[in-house]
Parts: C-alpha cells; sequence; structure tokens
C-alpha cells in the first residue's frame, strides 16, 4: 500500500530522515515509534505533501503520482497531532466544509456524515458547535472527517496525546474497528503498550533511520525479552536451579518459592531437550513458557534508552 | 450548471455572519458615516450661511457625495488588511491550516478564496452605507451609474488590499506581524510612489515632473483621486493638480497622453488588478509546501509551542 524509498530530510547540515526506505503492507496497522527527534513526524508530514523531502519518493497504492499532488492526496486521509478548530461551525457543517474541500457534492458528504458520525460515535452532537466539543470527541470527529473523503491510507499523528484514559480507550477501539473493516492505518504514538496491543506491524525510527520494522509477532521474537523463560514447578526447585545451572547459556535470573526465571541463549532444540531433562530428574513441572517481550524493552534496547 | 461555490468562501462568510464581531464592525462603520455625513452637511449649511454666499445650498449638496465615499474608501483601506491579514496566520494560530493542506484544494484556490470572501465581507459594509450615500441623491446632480462606478471602485481597492493582506498572512506567522506589514506596504504604494515625481520636481525646479507620474499608476490614492475628478468635473486630476500648466511640458507626454485622453482610469486600474493578482500568486507560492520547504516545517516545529500538546516535527 504505502512504498516509501530511500526518503530523506535534510534541515541545512541536520538530516531529519535519513534515506528511510519501508513498506507496509494494505490493510496494516502500523505502529511508528521512535523518541524524540527520531523523524517519525518530518516522514508523515513528508507523506501526507505538507513537507517537501530532499530526496527519495514515496508511492500509494499503485499510484505513482509526486508528492504533494491531488492525486496523493486523495488517497490519505489525515489526523494530526493538535489540530484547531473554528468557533461558530457546527459539527455537520464542519464535514461538509472539508468534504467540499475534496470536491465533494453536499448531497454526498451530507450522507456520508451521518455514517461517519455514527462510526465515531458523535451522532448526537451533529448540530453542536465544534469548538463546544470535548478534546476526544474533537479527535474522534477529525477522524471523521479525514475519512470523509474514503482515502486508501489513514494517517493518524500521536491521536492519544492529550486525552484522558476514557478517550484513549475510544479512539483505540475506533482504530481497531477501522483496521477489522480494511482501512490500512499509520499510526505514531508515544503510548507504547497501546501500540503493541492494536498493531499488526510496527517500524521503529531513531535519529532519522528505521531501525526494525516488521510485524510486531516477529520482532517480539527477535528481542531478548522473547528468550526469557519462566519455569513453575510444584516441587523439586533445588534440582531445577542446580541442573539449569549447569546448562550452558542458560542464566538463572531469579528463583521463587515456585517458580524460575532463566535467560535461554539456546536454540529451541535444547529448550526442549531441557524440559526433558527437568522431567527426568523428578521437577514436577506445572508451567514452562516463553515470556512475551514488551514493545518498551525492544524501544529501550534499539534506542539506546531515550524513552519518551 | 451549477455554480461551485469555494468552500473557504462559504466557510469564511458562515464563520463571520455568526460573529458579532461583523454586527459591531458595522455598527462603527454606520456610526463613521453618519458623522461624516453630519460634519459635512454642517460645513456646507455654515458656507451658505456665509455673507457671500447666494443661499442656494442645495446646489452645494452635491459634495455629500464625494465626502461619504472619500469616509469610505478610507474605513475600506483601513479594515480591509485588518480582516485578511489574519486570515492565513490566523488558520496558522488556529492549527487548522495543515489540514487545509491536505485537502484537494490547491494553494491558489485556498489564496484566491480568502480574498474573495474578503471582499464580500467588505461589500457587507458597502452595502450597509447605501442608505447614507442614498441622501446625496435625494439632492440630484447624481446618476445611479456613478455609484456603480463608485461600487466598482470599492471593489478593486478591496481586491489589493485584500490581496496585499493575504500576501502578508502568508509570510507572517503572527496575524498581528501580518497586519504591520501591510500597512509597510500601503505606505509603499500610497506614499513612496510619489518620490519619484517628487525627485523629478526638484531635479527640474519644478519645471516638469517628466514621466516620473508613471509610478502613480499602481497607487490607489491617485486613482480613486483620478476616478472622482473624472465622474464630478470630468477633468483629470493631473489638471486640478498641475493648474493651468497641464501640458505635455509640466508632464511628460505619455502621462499627458494618459491622463488627458482619460486612459489613466483605465491603466491605473488595469495596474492595480496586476499587483493585486502578483501578490495573490506569491501568497500562493509561499503556502505551497512544495515550493517552499520551510513553510510547513517552521509551521510544525511552531505546533509545539501552542498549548504543549504537540509533537515535535522531527
Amino acid at each position: 500500500m504505502l512504498y516509501i524509498n530511500n526518503l530523506t530530510k535534510k534541515y541545512g547540515s541536520f538530516t531529519a530522515v535519513d534515506h528511510l526506505s519501508l513498506h507496509i503492507p494494505e490493510g496494516d496497522l502500523f505502529g511508528f515509534v521512535g523518541p524524540n527527534g527520531a523523524g517519525k513526524t518530518t516522514t508523515i508530514r513528508i507523506v501526507c505533501g505538507l513537507l517537501k523531502a530532499s530526496g527519495g519518493s514515496v508511492r500509494i497504492g499503485s499510484i505513482n503520482a509526486p508528492m504533494g499532488s491531488r492525486e496523493m492526496k486523495r488517497l490519505i486521509g489525515y489526523v494530526p497531532d493538535f489540530f484547531g478548530v473554528y468557533d461558530n461551525l457546527k459539527v455537520h457543517e464542519y464535514m461538509d466544509f472539508y468534504g467540499s474541500m475534496y470536491g465533494m457534492r453536499s448531497r454526498d458528504i451530507a450522507k456520508l456524515t451521518d455514517d461517519l458520525l455514527e462510526l465515531v460515535n458523535l451522532s448526537d452532537k451533529k448540530e453542536f458547535y465544534v469548538d463546544t466539543l470535548s478534546r476526544g470527541m474533537k479527535q474522534r470527529l477529525c477522524v471523521a472527517r479525514a475519512l470523509l473523503h474514503n482515502p486508501k491510507l489513514l494517517i493518524l499523528d500521536e491521536p492519544s496525546s492529550g486525552l484522558d484514559p476514557r478517550a484513549r480507550v475510544e479512539m483505540k477501539e475506533l482504530l481497531k474497528n477501522l483496521h477489522s473493516m480494511g482501512k490500512t492505518i499509520v499510526i505514531s504514538s508515544h503510548i507504547l503498550s497501546e501500540l503493541s496491543e492494536m498493531c499488526t506491524s510496527i517500524g521503529i525510527m531513531n535519529h532519522g533511520q528505521l531501525v526494525m520494522a516488521g510485524r510486531i509477532e516477529d520482532i517480539m521474537q527477535q528481542v531478548a525479552g522473547g528468550r526469557r523463560i519462566r519455569i513453575q514447578a510444584a516441587s523439586g526447585i533445588e534440582t531445577a536451579v542446580r541442573l539449569l545451572m549447569e546448562q550452558a547459556g542458560v542464566v538463572v535470573e531469579s528463583v521463587m518459592e515456585n517458580e524460575i526465571i532463566i535467560t535461554n541463549n539456546g536454540t529451541d532444540e535444547q529448550t526442549s531437550a531441557l524440559i526433558g531433562q527437568l522431567i527426568q530428574n523428578q521437577v514436577v513441572l506445572t508451567g514452562f513458557y516463553r515470556e512475551a517481550g514488551s514493545l518498551e524493552s525492544l524501544f529501550m534496547q534499539l534506542t539506546g534508552g531515550g524513552v519518551q | 450548471m451549477k455554480i461551485r461555490w469555494n468552500p473557504i468562501v462559504k466557510k469564511d462568510l458562515q464563520v463571520t455572519a455568526r460573529s458579532m464581531r461583523l454586527s459591531w464592525g458595522l455598527f462603527a462603520y454606520e456610526a463613521v458615516l453618519v458623522m461624516a455625513f453630519l460634519l459635512a452637511l454642517a460645513v456646507i449649511q455654515a458656507e451658505n450661511d456665509s455673507y457671500y454666499s447666494s443661499g442656494n445650498i442645495y446646489s452645494s449638496l452635491i459634495y455629500l457625495f464625494p465626502v461619504l465615499a472619500v469616509a469610505q474608501v478610507c474605513i475600506v483601506a483601513l479594515i480591509t488588511p485588518i480582516i485578511t491579514a489574519s486570515s492565513i496566520s490566523g488558520e496558522k494560530e488556529r492549527q487548522t491550516f495543515d489540514i487545509m493542506l491536505t485537502t484537494c484544494m490547491s494553494p491558489m484556490a485556498i489564496v484566491f478564496g480568502k480574498v474573495v470572501s474578503a471582499v464580500i465581507r467588505i461589500l457587507f459594509f458597502v452595502a450597509a452605507g447605501m442608505p447614507i450615500m442614498a441622501l446625496s441623491f435625494v439632492v440630484g446632480g447624481l446618476e445611479w451609474s456613478s455609484l456603480i462606478y463608485f461600487v466598482l471602485t470599492i471593489i478593486l481597492l478591496s481586491v489589493l488590499s485584500g490581496s496585499i493582506g493575504i500576501f502578508c498572512s502568508a509570510f507572517c506567522r503572527r496575524s498581528i506581524s501580518a497586519v504591520v506589514l501591510s500597512f509597510a506596504f500601503y505606505f509603499v504604494l500610497y506614499i513612496l510612489t510619489f518620490v519619484p515625481t517628487i525627485l523629478k520636481l526638484l531635479w527640474s525646479d519644478g519645471d516638469t515632473v517628466g514621466e516620473a507620474p508613471l509610478f502613480l499608476l499602481v497607487n490607489p490614492g491617485v486613482f480613486f483621486e483620478e476616478f472622482f475628478m473624472q465622474l464630478m468635473t470630468g477633468e483629470s486630476a493631473f489638471g486640478a493638480e498641475t493648474g493651468s500648466n497641464f501640458s505635455p511640458g509640466s508632464v511628460g507626454y505619455v502621462t499627458y497622453q494618459l491622463a488627458h485622453g482619460k486612459v489613466w482610469m483605465f491603466l491605473s486600474a488595469a495596474c492595480i488588478l496586476v499587483l493585486a493578482f502578483w501578490f495573490m500568486i506569491a501568497a500562493a507560492w509561499k503556502v505551497d509546501p512544495m515550493n517552499t520547504a520551510s513553510a510547513a516545517s517552521k509551521a510544525g516545529k511552531k505546533r509545539k509551542g501552542h498549548g504543549g500538546q504537540g509533537q515535535e516535527t522531527t
């Protein structure tokens, strides 16, 4: 769906985005993460036609139009991190205004407005003035506005910033809903736990470069946290600890009453053999599972602790 | 064929019509016009009451029209930059401009929509001033065509003032800076265009100004003066300014031909329109992120400062 090829943005001698190449498949919910100054927003603004790139290209689907062209803009729905609204403009007039800016007819806009306000749960606010809505409502209205021209790609820059926990949950549910409807979504967020819950793939940026990108489960497998193993036993903990300490590539991290946490650098076959050995030595196993790595730990590992 | 409104014009008018600012603005505008009318009436009466007067006040009442017209033009010249100078910088301050740029509207269409909405708002004021202007017709001596020409003149002046305002608005981040810059451009157009003529006059010991007045073709004040002189007396303002010496000798040959042949006014109108379009094109160029890499990025960086809820650009 979105193909970014060698994208570069320079401000004098400072390189904000450094030869970024990325492919986001259709239907993906892609999370963009990175510390402050990593180049996420710059990348998003270039894709949306709000900033001229110093080099590289962006393609959406089969459309190979210049960046910032009308054809490209028609394919993108953009929700900025912070945006203002007009005083004295009602919700349906707000939608009508932006729909008209995409060349849509008022009759079509009116019908779509009803459907989209229903989708973002703002149907009852149709006659309200936009500036009287809460921040969360405005954010959902902005998503509805971005969907008005039925874009192929929805880009959200920090959609949860400044929202209260309830509004965040509502926004997350809305994005999950849109994803289930087949929309391709790119979201940049500081809330890593939120991204790991809803994204299908992520890209981590640091110093203008893409450090890592891919399916979220594949990435999790690659991090240190993915090799942490939690072993639970009803009895024979001491025997288990002794056996584990004798194994090459196994580091015992902590021992509790009925649980041992280890880091295993061995292969899957070695891990399987380890289970067999524990059972043979009368260790009554009640649990043996690999700990899922958290996005936070991965982020800290890749960006050198520059968490936001 | 159905005419498609520029969405920006529709939205701006919708927002303006609901604002109390418009009502207060119209009230103040009417008040100033009424004061100008009463003052002019008092002066005319006082002059006719004098010893040398023939006592025929009606023939003098025709001068109410230019007084009111000049008052209207001055007010329009003052309020247009205030209206337009905040139109793009205001969108930037409100953080609605980025979203506008991501739509299918071209920067030129955005700028044009802003100018048109400003001109329509100015026409609200002109329309509101019509009943007072109509008082000058009560005494006769003026034709309806004069009023139509006057409205066209106002439209021309508001297109120029609006374009200057939009141009400044596109270049300034803050509305207040845009207003100040607009008035700086006013100074250049209304005052500095006289400098070549004055210098030429000094250079030639007051004999001739040569072709230096050609710079005044873009001066809206001179255009308006010429318009009124042609309307009220049928003579060129250059004749009035230079007295009986208005000849190819007192001004340059081209200036003389333009002024004497009544072409000056139309050429000046064309020059003013061209200048207005230049300001619009320059404004569109400035706001187009694909032309000015710095504009949008600076706007993006600035967002961090507003409300503290934004994120840095990079």
